[in-house]
């Protein structure tokens, strides 16, 4: 009935709705930024890479074909050659290798490179064609070219020479350039990421609010507030969630009220009933009375008959009276009139009043304890417990009083009704306080009325109490009344 | 159960997606050998009035040309030109190419001292002195030529080298057929197939 709210719930929850929602959002911004930023980066690399490549391939066959050489290529001289045509590298110097033969030669220090691999060696022998390899060497990027050479034999043909020119170059600034896209990319992925989260943020937001709406009706609708509904915005599954629960609660409302109208027609008919009868069984009972009053005077069979319709006829009152207390209870008409009571004085007047003076009832009642009690409705459960007691335990009948204080609840005032009776069946103890329930099959028909054990749980509850039923564990059954000393809200 | 498996596993193919690209080929990476273009062309100064293209065994196993000028020594010229016995036909050397003749002689003679000392070699054996080679133009791209040698147990650089200096003395974009016939009887043929985008060299035994 009453949602228990559970403690120590924090708004943000390690996996909630919000974190997955930004969770998303924010893989989803990684991915795009991310791929974005590769694909540019990687695009602007190769672009970059490939016009430095392009431009030092050409300048570097330009330059060698304006170049002269004798053949056979003397080793003398050579290095003048080369150092010439290193110094007109573009875009940056680079060192020049020549090979003819078993002649080594370049521009710097040592006529054989150790940058140029065998790979490019071996394709610049077999065929005739430029070509260049990118190194990375001990971290430092190196651009090869391989320029195999060949001279006009004719004005129409050309032939292998035999001479092949390599050219070295340190790709320093290119790798600065691309360490430069590099941090771009990143420099522009991060921010992205961090702007990503705003829209994340309104996005679950947006999520979040409905799903609050929702959480706080269930609650509201939960602790009674069947009218409760939820404002329907926009058109998605958020809104279609709320438009459903709002006709759920509806016809669960519908439900409730039509419920509650029957029980309320149930009641109010026996309600009727038993103010119908009140009126022809009050007649009865002065009629009843006059008869037995008469009825020593009639003869015997006459005469136990008439005792018998007066006795039934008393039962019949005390049923009908019982019956209204009841539907009072029902029709929540019933009031408590509080008034602060010594609490043994009143029981002592309730068991003076019954005349269970004699040592059918002990009582066990520490004076000086008062509380705020109906004396009428107290009057009521103790009668109900002695006389049930008396009539179903054994006597002799324990009352006993004290006062009880656990440390979160208020002090409460303990009463005990025990007796020496053969205690309750634990069949039917969970029953004990239905209405017209019969603890003793056998006995179809009782002193009681049936109602006695209701009417005590109603006045109970109406002081905010609570009513036990036990059994000692000599034998005997034991019944608990526990009331607030103090009940300032035991008024509703 | 499933499903949220499978859910976990496209998350974790997306975070490979988004990682894969970011993680891989970040600087600059190496490459393979990559063709860029055709080979440079330079002046070597070939005169075909005056200068002989031989082909010498180069250190890696192929052939070099080389330029021979017959200028400067032109005494030892007039030595081959009596040899050749065809000298009597072309009174001045200066006047047109370089006969044939005095080619494969040369060539026969071996490297000179500055194609040794670029590491050139020969795979021919040394010429006997007093040999005579006979340079026949048969049709229009033939070329017979008998040379002073055995032909049987040269290999097949040798027979290349013969081949290339034969046709390009003969025609300038040395596309001719040779074929080549030794003292022994032995008679090979062949085109020498050195220019870019060629045949490869062709020695057939006829």
């Amino acid at each position: 009935m009453i949602t228990s709210p559970r403690p120590g719930r924090s708004r943000i929850r390690a996996f909630g709705l919000r974190t997955r929602l930004m969770l998303a959002f924010l893989l989803v911004a990684a991915v795009s930024a991310g791929t974005t930023a590769a694909l540019t980066y990687r695009e602007a690399r190769t672009a970059l890479l490939e016009t430095a490549q392009d431009t030092a391939v050409t300048s570097f066959r330009d330059h060698v074909q304006t170049t002269g050489f004798a053949l056979p290529v003397q080793e003398e001289g050579m290095e003048e050659v080369l150092r010439d045509i290193a110094r007109k590298g573009k875009p940056h110097p680079w060192v020049v290798f020549a090979e003819y033969g078993s002649v080594r030669a370049s521009s710097g220090e040592n006529p054989v490179s150790t940058v140029i691999t065998p790979e490019l060696r071996r394709a610049a022998r077999a065929d005739p064609h430029g070509s260049f390899e990118r190194v990375v060497k001990d971290g430092v990027p190196y651009l090869t070219i391989a320029m195999p050479m060949v001279f006009k034999a004719s004005p129409d043909s050309v032939l292998p020479s035999g001479l092949v020119l390599y050219a070295v170059m340190r790709m320093t600034d290119e790798q600065v350039n691309v360490d430069a896209l590099l941090m771009a990319a990143r420099d522009g992925a991060l921010p992205g990421l961090a702007v990503a989260l705003i829209p994340g943020l309104i996005a679950a937001r947006s999520v979040l609010r409905p799903v609050r709406e929702l959480r706080r009706a269930a609650r509201s609708m939960g602790s009674g507030r069947l009218d409760t509904r939820i404002p329907v915005r926009g058109s998605d599954e958020l809104a279609d969630l709320a438009r459903t629960f709002n006709e759920s609660t509806g016809q669960l409302e519908r439900s409730v009220r039509e419920l509650r109208e029957a029980e309320e027609r149930a009641r109010r008919f026996a309600s009727d009933v038993s103010h119908e009868l009140r009126t022809p069984l009050a007649g009865m009972l002065a009629v009843t009375e006059v008869l037995d009053e008469d009825a020593d005077g009639l003869d015997a069979d006459t005469a136990r008959a008439v005792r018998l319709v007066s006795a039934e006829t008393g039962k019949l009152a005390v049923l009908v009276e019982d019956l209204m207390e009841i539907s009072r209870f029902d029709a929540r008409a019933a009031e408590l009139n509080a008034d602060e009571v010594d609490v043994a004085e009143a029981i002592r007047k309730t068991l003076h009043n019954r005349h269970w003076t004699d040592d059918r009832v002990r009582t066990e009642l520490p004076d000086g304890i008062r509380a705020r009690l109906d004396p009428r409705r107290f009057d009521i459960v103790i009668a109900n417990l002695v006389g049930n007691a008396l009539r179903h335990g054994g006597a002799p009948v324990t009352v006993s009083l004290r006062t009880e204080t656990r440390s979160p609840s208020p002090a409460v005032l303990i009463t005990e009704v025990m007796d020496s009776g053969p205690g309750i069946r634990p069949e039917s103890l969970p029953h004990i306080f239905d209405r017209f329930y019969k603890a003793d099959a056998a006995r179809t028909r009782s002193a009681g009325s049936g109602l006695g054990l209701a009417i005590t749980l109603e006045n109970v509850k109406l002081h905010g109490g609570t009513i036990r039923a036990g059994n000692l564990p000599g034998g005997g059954a034991v019944f608990t009344v526990g009331i607030p000393l103090h009940a300032e809200e035991a008024g509703g | 159960m499933r499903r949220a498996r499978t859910r976990r596993r496209l998350l974790a193919a997306a975070i490979a997606a988004a990682a894969v690209p970011l993680l891989a080929g970040c600087g600059i990476q190496e490459t393979d050998v990559i063709e860029a273009g055709g080979p440079a062309s330079f002046q070597a100064f070939l005169n075909r009035d005056y200068d002989m293209l031989l082909f010498f065994r180069s250190p890696d196993g192929g052939l070099s040309p080389v330029i021979r000028t017959t200028e400067p020594s032109a005494g030892l010229g007039d030595g081959y030109d009596e040899s050749s016995g065809s000298g009597d036909e072309n009174p001045g050397d200066t006047e047109g190419p370089v006969p044939t003749e005095k080619v494969v002689l040369a060539l026969l003679g071996g490297p000179g001292k500055e194609d040794r000392a670029a590491g050139l070699a020969t795979s021919l054996p040394a010429a006997r002195p007093g040999g005579t080679v006979e340079v026949e133009r048969s049709s229009g791209d033939r070329v017979t030529t008998r040379l002073p040698l055995a032909l049987e147990g040269l290999d097949s650089t040798a027979l290349r080298q013969l081949t290339c200096t034969i046709a390009y003395s003969q025609d300038a974009d040395g596309q001719v057929v040779v074929e080549l016939t030794g003292q022994d009887g032995v008679s090979r043929s062949g085109t020498c197939g050195l220019a870019p985008g060629g045949t490869g060299n062709v020695q057939a035994a006829d």
